[in-house]
């Protein structure tokens, strides 16, 4: 079951009677037992690797509690991480491996029929993985006690709004919340539904009307000239934004409406005057994550290099990240090219406060609204690389940029006006958000009727607007 | 050595690292008060004060550190 179905729209109302008429003592049973049923319904199958992760994961993290010796709690920290990460690893880069295998036999003329199996990967695998890694070394760290209740280590696993694309929350601040009594409150649920409705918007509006306009162009490169390439690619991170913001959005509303408190996973990221204020922004549970438990580990062992031991670190790290988001050349550059814009930021940045400290740049707003400018531009031309199929694909869309121009391709009008008025509706929303409101809440207003009217036509908007085809979320393939 | 002289030490630690001469430190200071202190600074950080004092740090005592609290505690620790 995905958020924009049909059937989630019954599942949930259903979910909440059953769930504030349950007992506190056995909600956390309601929930686990709904959200098997909310992932059951996409491919049965796929809940027995959830399941096998939710096991291993609970016997190694109560004897790493109950060995005494660091380097053998060490020892079981890293099987359970192996273990855990093989079905990841098998169903997200079978075919690669395979292909590679072949391609190399090949080249020496060698054909060797090594079965060449399609496989789906079993969608939140990667999410749910590395929630579960983290808790691992969360207990190694003794940041928390191992769960002694595997029912609601299954449930931290698997929790329904998290399972299919995070955010990748933490289990220091979830398994708390799934033993807390608390009652209805209708101000939080309220809340929760705005930030369901607001999350709809981002998803069926604005990513997947730009999406139509941007999936035109890049599946025809070739077609096209480097003014619209340039466009659709100026376009395309705020495709990515409200797809994958906006999903975040529906399951923090979710998880709310039912009294969880899930991390935001964005903030407003296209107001960054710095790559690094930027990845601060963006994708913040998956950045959190992997700063804790990838980036951290390696500065902290390359750190007698200084500031070159910095750079090594993010490197690597970006270069996973890459790989993670997908076994190509197009990931593994886009995922360097990250971290080479923050090594250079973090070699200059001395430099660059001495200058804005001079000048008072940071008050001025043309100093702002330029930095803002250059790391949008800085990100979407990395993105590029996200997009595009292929490397070569991906050159010559820069290639083009550069040399050629021309019209812009317009298509069906009313896509194209639909996609850019709903972008310039986020944009002017996250300003006044930005910089007058300051709130979580998109549609803010002191006077409640104001509010009232605003969501009613959101609504509306997403009725007329909204883009019904049962349309994936962008994320779902990683 | 007394704690006092830990955060003395520290002081100017933070203010090499962190470029900010005007810099006081208490033990409630926590990377959120200091600007420019993140993930990035922190290393440098951690290799200076192990190079000031002499001491290796472990990569679990890192997590424990949440203020310059923690930090002087793990600290006096290992003199």
């Amino acid at each position: 079951m995905i958020f924009t179905s049909f059937n989630f729209l019954i599942f949930f109302p259903l979910l909440l009677i059953f769930y504030f008429i349950t007992p506190f003592r056995f909600r956390w049973l309601t929930l686990l037992c709904a959200s098997y049923f909310f992932y059951l319904n996409i491919k049965p199958i796929f809940a027995l690797i959830t399941i096998g992760v939710t096991i291993s994961t609970y016997i190694f993290t109560r004897l790493i509690d109950n060995v005494k010796d660091d380097s053998q709690k060490k020892r079981l920290m890293v099987i359970n991480i192996i273990l855990i990460l093989l079905p990841l690893f098998f169903f997200k880069y079978y075919s690669n491996i395979n292909n590679g295998i072949i391609g190399l036999l090949e080249s020496f003329s060698i054909r060797w029929p090594l079965p060449d199996i399609k496989l789906f990967l079993p969608i939140g695998i990667s999410f749910y993985t590395f929630m579960a890694i983290g808790y691992t070394v969360d207990v190694y760290n003794e940041e928390i006690e191992a769960e002694k209740n595997l029912g609601i280590l299954a449930l931290f696993i698997s929790f329904f709004p998290l399972i299919l694309s995070g955010p990748i929350e933490r289990a220091k601040n979830m398994l708390p919340q799934f033993r807390e009594q608390k009652k209805f409150d209708y101000n939080v649920a309220a809340q929760g539904f705005k930030l369901m409705l607001w999350g709809y918007f981002l998803k069926l509006v604005v990513a997947d009307r730009v999406g139509i306009y941007v999936d035109a162009i890049y599946n025809n490169i070739g077609q096209h000239n480097g003014t619209t390439l340039l466009f659709a690619s100026l376009l395309y991170p705020f495709q990515v934004y409200a797809d994958l913001g906006g999903y975040s959005l529906i399951a923090i509303g979710t998880a709310k409406v039912l009294g969880i408190n899930v991390m935001f996973n964005f903030n407003r990221p296209f107001f960054s005057t710095s790559i690094a204020e930027f990845w601060r922004r963006w994708h913040i549970s998956l950045i959190t994550w992997l700063t804790d438990y990838v980036y951290t580990p390696l500065a902290f062992h390359f750190r007698t290099l200084r500031i070159w031991g910095i750079v090594l670190a993010l490197m690597i790290t970006f270069f996973i990240s890459g790989i993670w988001h997908g076994a190509n050349l197009t990931f593994i550059v886009w995922g360097l090219m990250q971290g080479f814009f923050l090594s250079l930021e973090a070699l200059t940045s001395n430099t660059k406060t001495k200058i804005e400290d001079k000048f008072k740049l940071k008050e001025k707003s043309l100093y702002i609204l330029v930095s803002c400018i250059i790391t949008y531009v800085i990100f979407a031309s990395s993105q590029i690389l996200g997009r595009a199929t292929s490397i070569n694909d991906a050159f010559t869309v820069f290639r083009k940029i550069a040399t050629s121009s021309g019209h812009l391709f317009i298509g069906e009008l009313q896509q194209l006006v639909y996609g850019v008025l709903a972008v310039g509706f986020l944009i002017v929303i996250e300003f006044r958000q930005e910089f007058f409101t300051k709130n979580q809440d998109p549609l803010k207003f002191n006077k409640w009727y104001f509010e009232h009217l605003g969501y009613a036509l959101l609504v509306i908007l997403i009725l007329l607007v909204g883009v019904f085809d049962g349309s994936q979320f962008i994320y779902f393939q990683f | 050595m007394e704690k006092l002289d830990i955060i003395e030490k520290l002081a100017t630690i933070f203010r090499t690292v962190f470029k900010k001469e005007s810099l006081i430190i208490t033990e409630d200071l926590t990377a959120n008060d200091v600007e420019g202190w993140d993930s990035l600074t922190h290393m440098l950080l951690i290799a200076e004060i192990e190079n000031v004092f002499s001491i290796k740090f472990k990569l679990k005592e890192l997590n424990k550190m949440k203020n310059v609290g923690d930090m002087v505690a793990i600290i006096s620790s290992k003199l």
